[in-house]
């Protein structure tokens, strides 16, 4: 049989012309899907003595093909049946094994390997066990700190509930890493100390709450402050950093300690919490132009660990009165400069650090500027809400507070007493409002009347 | 802009005053204004930023307030 398969091509090749695509059925049978492989197999070329028949066949091959699988169920079965009925089938197929392209090689593997094989599936079970562990360590770990942040933004909501128009008590801006600073060396900060923030910070801190004069908020501020130093994680001594928080919380209070102190033993707050009251003051002292003094604060701040009568604790040569005290009297702190703000004063009247009544800026002037901008954003109509004003008052408030302490450190750094134009053009080149394609004068041209901008060219000759 | 009294001089002066304790120049509290203005300005497109990034309508307390620091510190000498 194996000698006359290559005669029945041999044979059929005279007949080439009219199957042109005999061979190539034949090489590429083995491709194809074993039932449509069937009717055309080898073994089915042999038996079929007559060449006539065998020239039927290959003549139907490559409709078959062309066609793709039988067209209709009835031909499938049909070539099945075939199939089955030819003898010596396997024989033959054994003997052209070679042939078989590498696609049918795997095709068979697969065949082989698919009852044994199981679908990959991920093993359910075992993978959340141990996966879960480490999971809950981390979630754990990463919990800690998102529990200790809604006590953030808490108290600001809640006083924004209390009274939204009263006064806005946003978290004063921290203008540097103040309490990174605490740790530093007092030559650092006696060297810095005209931009020492930190005291800046604090007594910012001191006039809103100041204004505001509620105990309750007065406390959430106090916590607030306190969690912003913890979170911050800038000090490496946690009780130390603790401690000046708490000072600045105390210090800032301005006649409430007691109620302060309250707190301290309800809550359990550590002891030392009271006492750093000197730090901000020693601050002030600072500014002052009285450096040696604060040498001699840090060791002892810790040291007092009284809380209540904080007053008459201090250390120190100088006899101050804490600021925050209410038993003292509301006078002179830190070399007779700084007056004490009485509480009762209410939120109108708030105290610069140096101790002179501080004027709002007429509400009508910050909500026309207000409007004004923000207006040209948003289309015709902006409307600004009374909350919204308090908070843009807030805002600019601090902004002067910034602003003067700026212009105080350059008329000081030019040897002047008072605060003049170059002052606030250096500000202002500083700020980068002023380079070389913008001069103050263009700037005034967009923003100020005609008649401000003369004033002002009158006090600066270009 | 047509303002008849845009700000009054005397406050400005005197906030500055207490705040630095030093005496203002005479026109220079023309300029702090100025400088002012443009806060307002920047604080204000801030405010409406972000806003509008949050889908109000109208500029909220609390947008002011969370834009206030960083507008700060844009204007920190």
């Amino acid at each position: 049989m194996s000698t006359s398969t290559p005669n029945a091509r041999a044979r059929r090749s005279p007949f080439g012309t009219t199957t042109p695509s005999g061979d190539t059925t034949l090489t590429g049978l083995q491709r194809l899907p074993s039932h449509t492989r069937y009717p055309l197999t080898p073994s089915r070329l042999v038996t079929a003595t007559t060449p006539g028949t065998q020239r039927s066949a290959s003549r139907y091959t490559p409709r078959a093909r062309g066609v793709g699988a039988p067209a209709t169920p009835y031909g499938l079965r049909a070539r099945q049946q075939r199939a089955a009925n030819t003898p010596g089938r396997d024989r033959r197929r054994s003997g052209r094994m070679q042939r078989e392209t590498t696609f049918d090689i795997l095709r068979n593997l697969g065949r082989a390997l698919a009852p044994v094989s199981q679908p990959i599936r991920s093993s359910p079970q075992e993978k959340p066990e141990p996966i879960e562990e480490p999971v809950d360590e981390f979630e754990q770990l990463d919990n800690e700190p998102e529990i200790e942040r809604p006590r953030l933004s808490l108290p600001i909501q809640e006083s924004e509930e209390e009274g939204e128009e009263a006064s806005p008590e946003m978290r004063p801006p921290r203008m540097s890493l103040a309490f990174a600073e605490e740790d530093m060396d007092i030559t650092y900060q006696s060297v810095e100390y005209p931009r020492d923030t930190s005291i800046r910070d604090r007594d910012r801190l001191s006039m809103m709450s100041r204004a505001t004069g509620r105990i309750s908020g007065d406390f959430d501020e106090t916590r607030l402050e306190s969690d912003g130093g913890d979170e911050t994680g800038i000090m490496g001594d946690d009780d130390e950093a603790e401690d000046t928080m708490m000072s600045g919380g105390d210090f800032d209070r301005g006649g409430e300690t007691e109620d302060l102190g309250r707190f301290h033993f309800d809550l359990n707050f550590p002891s030392p919490a009271a006492p750093p009251l000197e730090d901000p003051t020693g601050g002030d002292m600072n500014d002052m132009e009285d450096f040696e003094l604060s040498t001699a604060q840090p060791p002892q701040a810790p040291s007092d660990d009284d809380d209540n009568d904080v007053g008459g604790d201090f250390g120190f040569g100088l006899e101050f009165p804490p600021p925050a005290s209410p038993s003292e009297s509301p006078g002179i702190v830190g070399g007779g400069l700084r007056d004490e703000a009485v509480p009762a004063q209410g939120k109108q009247k708030k105290i610069s650090r140096h101790g002179i009544p501080v004027p709002n800026l007429p509400a009508g002037v910050v909500k026309k500027l207000a409007t004004r901008f923000a207006r040209s954003g948003a289309g015709s109509k902006a409307k600004i809400n009374k909350a919204t004003l308090a908070a843009i008052e807030q805002a600019s408030s601090w902004y002067f507070e910034q602003a003067s302490q700026d212009l105080a450190a350059y008329s000081k750094h030019a040897g002047r007493k008072t605060i003049d134009e170059s002052d606030v053009i250096t500000l202002l080149r500083r700020q980068r409002h002023i380079n070389n394609s913008t001069t103050v004068f263009s700037l005034a041209q967009k923003h100020l009347p005609k008649e401000l901008q003369q004033d002002m060219r009158l006090a600066m000759p270009p | 802009m047509a303002v008849q009294k845009l700000y009054p001089r005397g406050t400005v002066k005197r906030i500055v005053k207490a705040h630095s304790n030093r005496s203002v120049s005479k026109n220079a509290d023309i300029l702090i204004f100025l400088d002012y203005i443009i806060f307002m300005q920047e604080l204000m497109r801030e405010a409406s930023i972000r806003s509008r990034k949050s889908g109000e309508k109208n500029i909220s307390a609390n947008t002011v307030r969370k834009v206030t620091e960083k507008t700060l510190r844009k204007f920190q000498g």
